[in-house]
C-alpha cells in the first residue's frame, strides 16, 4: 500500500513544480477549509467563494509558509482574514442571531437543510443550529477547537490574538452556545406539547 | 459566565494546573452542585463531536485548480520578460558605442598645428553685488522657505498621527 503523504512532502513536491500535489493538498483540507468559511458567510456559495480564494491566495504564497507551524493553522489563518475581508466587503450583519432578521435567516438555513423530522430532531441538527446562530469569532473559535484540531496556541494565531484572550473567548462561545442550545430545545419541547 | 463554570471549563479542557486541579476534585467529591454543574458541562461536551464539518460542491478542488491556472496565464508581462534578451540588447549597444568610439579615437590627428590657447573668463566682482538690500532679500526668502517644509513636514506627521 502506498504511504500517505504528509502537508510538508506534498508542499516540497508543490514549490518543486509538480501542481497537482496541490490538489491532493485541496482535497485534503477543503473540507474545514469551507465549514470555517461558512461560520462566517452563512451562505454555501459565499462559502465557496471563499475558501476558494484563500486556497489560491495560500498557493501563491506557499513559498513564503515558514513550516514553523502546522499547514492547516496556516491555512486556516488565510481563510479567517479572507472571510473578514469578505465581510467586510459585503457589509455583512455578524450582530448576534438575537435579532429577527437573523432568526429568519436561521429558519430559511433550517429549510435549506430539508431534514425529515426524525434527522431534525438529531443532536447534530441542533448543535449545528445553535452554532449557525452564534458571532462568527464564537463559531470559529468552537469549531477550530473541537473539529480543527487546534490548539489555544494555534488558534490565537489563526485569529491573531493573545492566548489567554482565545481561552476567554472559547470558555465565552461555549457558554453562549450552550444557552442558544438550550433555548433551542425549550422551543423544540413547546412545538411538541 | 460564572467563576465555576470557568474553573470546570478549565478542569475539562486540562488547562489549570496541578493544585487547581487537585482543589476542583475535592470539591467535585465534597460538593453536589458543582458535581451537577460538572455532569452539565461533560453532557454539554458531548454534543461537541456531532458538530458537522461541511462538504463543499463536488468540483471545488478541481475549481480551485483553474482559478490557479487562470491566476498563472494572468501574469503580467514584465514579469515575463526573459533577462537574457534584455541582456543581450545591453550587450549589443555597448558594442556598438565601443567600436563607434574606437573607430573616432582612431581616426582623430593628433598632431595640433599649433599650440593651443585657451580663452581667457573674465569672472565680474560679486562683492558689488552684495548691498544689504540683497542680504536680506535672500535671508528673507530663506525664512519663508524653511517655514513652508516645516508646514509640509508637520501636516506629514499629524496625517501619520491621525
Amino acid at each position: 500500500m502506498q504511504k500517505e503523504l504528509t502537508d510538508i512532502e506534498l508542499i516540497e513536491l508543490v514549490l518543486a513544480g509538480n501542481q497537482s500535489a496541490y490538489a491532493d493538498l485541496v482535497k485534503r483540507h477543503q473540507r474545514y477549509a469551507f465549514t470555517l468559511a461558512l461560520r462566517f458567510t452563512k451562505s454555501r456559495e459565499d462559502a465557496e467563494e471563499v475558501a476558494q480564494d484563500s486556497f489560491v491566495k495560500a498557493y501563491k504564497s506557499l513559498s513564503a509558509f515558514q513550516q514553523q507551524s502546522k499547514f492547516t493553522t496556516w491555512l486556516y489563518s488565510i481563510v479567517y482574514t479572507t472571510a473578514m475581508n469578505f465581510l467586510r466587503k459585503k457589509k455583512l450583519k455578524t450582530d448576534s442571531m438575537d435579532d429577527d432578521a437573523v432568526f429568519t435567516q436561521v429558519n430559511l438555513l433550517a429549510s435549506d437543510l430539508k431534514l425529515d423530522s426524525t434527522e431534525q430532531k438529531s443532536r447534530s441538527y441542533y448543535v449545528n443550529l445553535a452554532i449557525s446562530q452564534l458571532l462568527p469569532d464564537d463559531a470559529t473559535i468552537i469549531t477550530l477547537f473541537y473539529q480543527g484540531e487546534q490548539s489555544l496556541e494555534e488558534i490565537a494565531q489563526v485569529v491573531g490574538m493573545e492566548t489567554n484572550t482565545v481561552k476567554v473567548k472559547l470558555h465565552r462561545a461555549r457558554h453562549r452556545l450552550k444557552e442558544k442550545l438550550e433555548g433551542l430545545l425549550k422551543q423544540e419541547v413547546r412545538e411538541l406539547l | 459566565m460564572n467563576e465555576t463554570e470557568e474553573q470546570l471549563w478549565n478542569y475539562i479542557d486540562g488547562f489549570c494546573t496541578e493544585d487547581e486541579r487537585k482543589a476542583i476534585e475535592i470539591l467535585l467529591t465534597s460538593d453536589a452542585n458543582y458535581r451537577n454543574k460538572y455532569a452539565e458541562l461533560k453532557a454539554f461536551e458531548a454534543n461537541m463531536p456531532s458538530l458537522g464539518i461541511e462538504e463543499p460542491s463536488m468540483g471545488f478542488t478541481f475549481k480551485v485548480m483553474e482559478n490557479i491556472r487562470a491566476e498563472q496565464a494572468r501574469v503580467p508581462l514584465k514579469t515575463r520578460i526573459n533577462t537574457g534578451i534584455i541582456g543581450a540588447i545591453g550587450a549589443f549597444f555597448i558594442c556598438t558605442i565601443l567600436v563607434l568610439l574606437g573607430f573616432v579615437l582612431v581616426s582623430v590627428d593628433w598632431s595640433a598645428p599649433s599650440p593651443v590657447h585657451l580663452p581667457e573668463i573674465k569672472i565680474p566682482p560679486v562683492t558689488n553685488y552684495l548691498n544689504p538690500v540683497v542680504i536680506k532679500g535672500f535671508l528673507f526668502f530663506d525664512v519663508v522657505l524653511g517655514l513652508f517644509f516645516l508646514d509640509q513636514y508637520f501636516r506629514k506627521f499629524f496625517i501619520r498621527q491621525k
